[in-house]
């Protein structure tokens, strides 16, 4: 057995067996290169996420709440009932009371069902009305996104080409994201038992098609764009130079990329 | 070195070792490529099949409706918003869409207090009662009379 045994041996035994774990993981990345060339993967061929960046903004002069944008949207994404990736709600604000001195009375806010069956009558009587508008909500794409900092496993990020993602094999369902988003975008999925939102249709801006919402959208109100290769006449770039534009709580220092135009001071 | 020095030197590598080995095994493929996440997740997310077709899809095979939208208010709609989903007709023509009926035009110009005065709104419970809006409107061109 002595002889067997040597510093040569040993030395040779260790230099493999370093030599073995140094070579796996290039190993490992040529398998996932051959694999990537051999998977037969639905997705779309030759779209580079580093070439795009998207981005959505809405018209509030635009919306005239049919709601079609939601039902689209559910239908589109399988979002369960009761849930929305993106819904639309309902301002009311009441004339002041006469003597009062103020500049609006009060102001409601309804969204039954997302809108996605259209808005029933009011019940607040017309003369009573100030002003009365819909705004579409939705993720508001933060360039500093609270909800991809809370994860604490990485599931969720924010794409190169402006989408904020959940990866639904990775998410743990732990819910923080949903907590951590100030605009109340998020959900959880009772499906897949993880968490949902607005991926801005990646399945179909990735294929060269608009989002679900956009496309169904009958007036407008939501244009939608490609910053890194503007088309022309750009329908995005045209409305953020004709519209004074601005979006959700800014003060919150989340760095909101959808824009607004006709925003009241009411909507948060 | 003394010997429970030696112990505790060992110990550590043990456990950095058997960390790594863990991580070696347990961090996905592309993982940490674009960023603190799986980059193949986007591929994942993006291999979902549409299920609207899209108005460009329509007009292949209808462009004559284009040209007659074109004309009127009803320009800035998608067929979808309207006729409602059409891939099963794009995949097979002979599958037809369902007949539209006054639900459709109310959806959107039944009059509200909250909807832009731009907007052609009626008030559907004295409006024509009783007739069909196609017997007055062009669905496809709204300036036109039938």
């Amino acid at each position: 057995m002595s002889d067997n045994i040597n510093r040569r041996s040993v030395l040779k035994n260790l230099a493999g067996v370093v030599g073995g774990l140094l070579a796996m993981p290039a190993a490992r990345t040529c398998k996932a290169a051959v694999q990537n060339v051999f998977a037969v993967s639905p997705a779309p061929k030759g779209y580079d996420p580093f070439k795009h960046k998207w981005l959505m903004a809405l018209d509030v002069d635009k919306c005239i709440g049919c709601g079609l944008c939601v039902e689209a949207c559910c239908e589109e994404n399988d979002v369960p009932e009761g849930h929305f990736r993106t819904w639309i709600e309902r301002y009311v604000i009441t004339k002041p009371k006469a003597g009062s001195g103020e500049t609006r009375g009060e102001t409601f806010v309804d969204s039954p069902d997302g809108g996605k069956e259209g808005f029933p009558e009011l019940q607040i009587p017309k003369e009573d009305i100030l002003k009365s508008f819909f705004v579409p909500k939705m993720c508001n794409l933060c360039e500093k996104s609270p909800c991809t900092q809370v994860c604490p496993v990485g599931a969720t990020f924010d794409s190169p080409d402006g989408a904020v993602l959940i990866d639904k094999d990775y998410c743990i369902g732990c819910g923080f994201c949903v907590q951590a988003c100030p605009y109340g975008c998020r959900f959880f999925n009772p499906v897949t038992r993880t968490a949902d939102k607005c991926t801005l249709c990646y399945h179909r801006i990735t294929r060269g098609l608009k989002p679900a919402c956009v496309e169904i959208c009958p007036s407008q109100a939501r244009i939608f764009g490609d910053l890194k290769n503007p088309v022309p006449d750009d329908p995005l770039q045209k409305f953020i130079s004709t519209n004074k534009v601005e979006a959700l709580k800014q003060y919150l220092g989340t760095r909101p990329r959808i824009y607004y135009a006709g925003l009241d001071e009411e909507v948060r | 070195m003394p010997p429970q020095i030696i112990r505790l030197v060992l110990l550590t590598i043990g456990i950095v070792c058997v960390y790594f080995t863990a991580r070696f095994f347990l961090v996905p493929p592309s993982f940490g490529q674009y960023g603190h996440y799986r980059a193949n997740a986007l591929q994942d997310i993006a291999s979902r099949q549409p299920f609207w077709a899209g108005k460009a899809s329509c007009l292949e095979c209808h462009p004559d409706h284009a040209q007659k939208l074109a004309k009127g208010e009803h320009k800035t709609l998608s067929c979808e918003t309207c006729h409602g989903p059409g891939r099963a007709h794009v995949a097979n023509p002979a599958e037809k869409l369902p007949k539209l009926n006054i639900s459709m035009c109310v959806r959107c110009h039944q009059i509200s207090p909250s909807r832009p005065k731009w907007l052609h709104q009626i008030n559907i419970h004295n409006h024509y009662t009783g007739s069909v809006c196609t017997e007055c409107h062009v669905p496809h061109q709204p300036n036109e009379v039938p």
